[in-house]
């Protein structure tokens, strides 16, 4: 294995609020480079949480957080913006494009703020659109886009500036099945391809199935960590049983649906 | 919980995007209370102001009621807006539209109320302090606050009304929509990228006439121009901000080397979103801004006019006596009379003043003598001047016309008297207001003088004119009230009895000029500041209401990884339009606007009004700079502020 880009030790993260609540408790785990984790847990376990410390726009309470070789609290908000643009790519649970813009345009807005030559905008936005299949409506805003449409966008301009870390927070909650499995087939290709790490937060187990790991987290603990076998199939229903022993609520997984 | 206490809950819970809302009706609530205690001032009603401050202060209340109705319509039509998710959830939880209607009402009302309180409460805690003003900058006596019911029904009568207007029509604003639209209704956007390419260069087409027409206007068509100016200026200046501004946007868009550098393209998108959205707001904005800098333009030119006034009449008092006048000795001697029992230091010149006709040009001219204008020189400090006979220098009605007659030279017979003349160079000291000795006048000397006089026989004498230099001229307003009295009571009667007299006191005409002008200002600016922060309110109200959609996406920027120096330079891109297009658009309107003015000005008394102008733009740039910081201030800590 290689060295890890994320790595978090001891990391609590407590809201305080009217009621002090404790989203992350003492959570510790690594995620190698060029692996592709998929971080499971019932609703409001802490897994948006999780990502927004790595993301840096939350800072954790406790614990050390360094991801792609820095600690993002020993940096400026400057820099801290300058990282995020340069190395990490994030994909939003609820879909998140701007209303303004254009398909195009959403996809080209993370490298207009880094000044590249406009040629070579356009070239990426090519590669890109003929990636996803986003060709014929470069032109259309996002209000007149299928949820899956949408989804393939935001995922766009989360890889257009080719970051070492992609984030995304249930990139296929809002599709259905055929949407979501193009959508997991092109995070598994760049994560092929591009060596690009990728954690990805899910309530499906199929598309948790797409992975190399997939860490469980319950009220901000760890709870089970399983990897990914030769087979798919078999994979997925270790998920499901994981999730089994997570019990409680069952009803937040989806149904049952092999790929 | 009553249906009341949920409408009363919901203005809580807004309040911060009622606040914007709520100022600005409390401070025209406010202002128009002030007018109205200025207006029903038992001592202002029995003086000379009673008029004009009646009229001056009705008409902006007027204008103040219709603007606020404006502008409230505007905002609660935004607001209702914003919230129709809200109400989409309402009328889904099975809400009836009446009660809905109801809430809306009841909601807008509460408001009302709170406005109408606060506004009088704080018009009346100020009041005190605008009578003073008031007399600091009119220069009347003092005016003490007085208690009487008269301006708090005014104002309670008015403002309620309009709130019930309000909130009677607010709720239609809702009532198209099914409940799956209000649901859907986060932001309309649908009508947004809708533009027409011919109207938008229809509206620049329109503007460059109408200014082209401004700059080049001469005097002979300045009247056909008053009616036409307008409005090719208020439909250029609706398509202007309709079609033209998101047709050059659009076009920009399609401009790749500009669009997609840095936050360009974050910025000018959001610009056409906000423009359309706004665009009858900002053209509302922009012709009343034009309005209130035209009138505080023009009432600050006539108040330069004033302090022009004394270059422009030099003389303390004047009597101009036509033949047959039976009372010439009396009144000279009362006025001399109550000048001495007043103590003021004068000088008075009697100008016998003939009327002949030139056999060169056929016209009349009018004819002084010399040393009678040399006597009247010296008492303001001026050498006296000789010439010959037969010599002649013109006395130029207007300093224009001295210019004109500098070169001239004539050489005429006076047809009654065939004194024979040659009229060369002008009489360089001006001691008349214009116009005062007649259009067409030349100085002889006084053995010609007496020749004329001789030949032509007692008709050729056209007026005698007593001209009074008075040292305190300022302090002549109670000298000769009954001659003026006198003139007034003839003019009524012209009929029976003409007047054969003339009488004016610069000094008194001064004061009344003065206070008109300075109270007619002050009501102008009071009302321009009105305009001015509602119409900076309304930019702050509709920020306001998009608050929540741009705080996703100051979210989604800060994770794409933009700095906040970056994210401020976006918001002052959105910003600075918004506040600074209407207001430069209509201050390009006004600099053409007065331009055509100027020519009136010169054709009316020769003054120049750009310096009046310049101060008066730049004071409304500032505040409106102010203004700018403040609510960029506020807007950028919202959006960083975690939802709450
Ligand atoms: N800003 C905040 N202030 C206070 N508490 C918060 C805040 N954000 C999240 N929480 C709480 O922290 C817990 C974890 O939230 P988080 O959003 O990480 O859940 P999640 O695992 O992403 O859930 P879901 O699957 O529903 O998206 C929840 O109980 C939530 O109520
Ligand atoms: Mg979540």
């Amino acid at each position: 294995m290689t060295q890890p880009v994320v790595k978090m030790e001891d990391v609590t993260k407590i809201y305080e609020g009217k009621v002090i609540h404790r989203a992350l408790n003492q959570l510790d785990f690594d995620v190698q480079e060029g692996e592709f984790v998929a971080i499971m847990g019932p609703s409001g376990s802490g897994k948006t949480t999780l990502l927004n410390l790595l993301m840096a726009t939350d800072i954790p309470t406790y614990g050390k957080i360094v991801i792609g070789g820095v600690e993002p609290e020993k940096l400026s908000q400057n820099q801290i913006a300058l990282f995020r643009r340069r190395q990490i790519g994030f994909v939003f649970q609820e879909i998140n494009l701007l209303q303004m813009l254009t398909v195009e345009e959403n996809l080209v807005l993370p490298l207009t703020l880094d000044g590249l030559p406009v040629e070579e905008m356009k070239k990426r936005v090519e590669d890109m659109a003929q990636k996803l299949n986003l060709g014929d409506i470069l032109e259309r805003r996002p209000d007149e886009l299928s949820g899956g449409q949408a989804q393939r966008t935001a995922i766009g301009r989360a890889l257009i500036h080719q970051p070492s870390i992609v984030l995304a927070d249930e990139p296929t909650g809002n599709l259905d099945s055929k949407s979501a499995k193009d959508v997991l087939e092109l995070l598994e290709h760049i994560n092929q391809h591009e060596k690009t790490s990728i954690i990805m937060v899910t309530h499906d187990p199929i598309a948790a199935s797409y992975c190399d790991r997939v860490l469980f987290i319950k009220d901000g603990e760890f709870f089970n960590e399983i990897y990914k076998d030769e087979r798919r199939q078999t994979f997925f229903q270790r998920i499901l049983n994981v999730l089994s022993l997570l019990g409680g609520n069952v009803n937040d997984f989806s149904t049952v649906r092999l790929p | 919980m009553t249906f009341r206490q949920f409408a009363y809950r919901n203005v809580l819970r807004n309040r911060r995007v009622y606040a914007a809302f709520f100022m600005a009706s409390v401070f025209s609530v406010m202002v128009f209370f002030l007018y109205s205690m200025l207006l029903f001032h038992p001592s202002i009603e029995n003086t000379f102001l009673k008029e004009i401050s009646t009229l001056g202060m009705g008409i902006a209340e007027i204008i103040l009621f219709i603007f606020t109705l404006f502008f409230l319509f505007y905002s609660m039509r935004a607001f209702l807006q914003a919230r129709s998710k809200e109400f989409g959830v309402l009328l889904l939880l099975g809400m009836a539209k009446r009660q809905l209607h109801r809430l809306i009402f009841i909601e807008t009302m509460l408001l009302g109320f709170a406005s109408i309180i606060s506004g009088i409460f704080l018009g009346f805690m100020f009041s005190k302090f605008f009578f003073m003003i008031v007399k600091a900058i009119v220069q009347i006596p003092v005016l003490p606050l007085y208690l009487s019911w008269k301006p708090f029904v005014l104002t309670m009568g008015a403002f309620l009304s309009l709130f019930a207007i309000i909130s009677y029509i607010a709720p239609v604003f809702i009532q198209q929509g099914q409940v799956s639209d209000l649901l859907n209704g986060d932001m309309a956007v649908q009508s947004v990228y809708s533009y027409s390419k011919s109207r938008g260069i229809f509206g620049v087409v329109l503007l460059l006439l109408a200014y082209a027409m401004a700059a080049f206007v001469s005097r002979s068509s300045i009247i056909s121009l008053f009616f036409l100016l307008p409005p090719l200026l208020t439909v250029g200046t609706y398509y202007f901000f309709t079609d033209t501004l998101p047709l050059v946007l659009h076009a920009l868009r399609r401009q790749k080397k500009i669009f997609w550098r840095d936050f360009w393209m974050i910025s000018i998108s959001e610009s056409i979103v906000r423009l359309k959205e706004n665009a009858r707001m900002f053209f509302i904005v922009t012709i009343v801004s034009t309005i209130a800098f035209m009138s505080v333009g023009i009432l600050a030119s006539l108040t330069s006019f004033a302090s022009q006034y004394r270059e422009v009449n030099p003389l303390g008092l004047i009597y101009k006596s036509l033949p047959h006048n039976d009372y010439e000795y009396q009144h000279i001697a009362k006025l001399t009379n109550e000048l001495d029992q007043q103590g003021l230091d004068y000088w008075a010149v009697r100008f016998r003043v003939l009327e002949q006709q030139s056999s060169y040009t056929k016209n009349k001219v009018n004819i002084v003598k010399l040393s009678d204008l040399n006597e009247l020189a010296a008492t303001f400090g001026e050498k006296p001047l000789s010439l010959q006979s037969g010599h002649a220098l013109f006395l130029p009605a207007t300093a224009a016309a001295a210019n004109q007659l500098s070169t001239e030279s004539v050489n005429t017979e006076l047809a009654d008297s065939s004194v024979s003349l040659e009229i060369e160079g002008v009489y360089p000291y001006k001691l008349f207001p214009p116009n005062a000795l007649g259009l067409n006048t030349i100085v002889v000397n006084h053995l010609d003088f007496d020749r004329i006089e001789e030949q032509a026989g007692v008709d050729a004498l056209a007026f005698n004119y007593y001209a009074f230099n008075v040292r305190d001229w300022q302090e002549t307003r109670e000298i000769g009230l009954s001659i003026h009295a006198q003139v007034l009571a003839g003019l009524m009667l012209e009929h029976r009895d003409p007047v054969r007299y003339e009488f004016e006191n610069p000094g008194l005409n001064y004061s009344h000029i003065r206070m008109t002008f300075s109270l007619l200002l002050f009501i102008g600016l009071l009302l321009a500041g009105v305009f001015f922060l509602a119409s900076g309110s309304f930019i702050y109200f509709r920020l306001y209401t998009s608050l929540s959609y741009d705080r996703r996406q100051y979210a989604v920027l800060q994770r794409i990884g933009m700095t906040d120096r970056e994210f401020t330079k976006i918001v002052n891109r959105q910003l600075i339009p918004q506040f600074f297009f209407p207001w430069g658009v209509s201050f390009i309107h006004s600099v053409f606007a007065f331009m055509s003015l100027q020519v009136i000005w010169d054709a009316l008394a020769e003054i120049s009004i750009v310096k009046e102008l310049a101060l008066v733009l730049a004071g409304f740039a500032l505040m409106q700079i102010f203004y700018f910081y403040l609510i960029r201030w506020r807007y950028i800590s919202h959006i960083k502020a975690p939802t709450s």
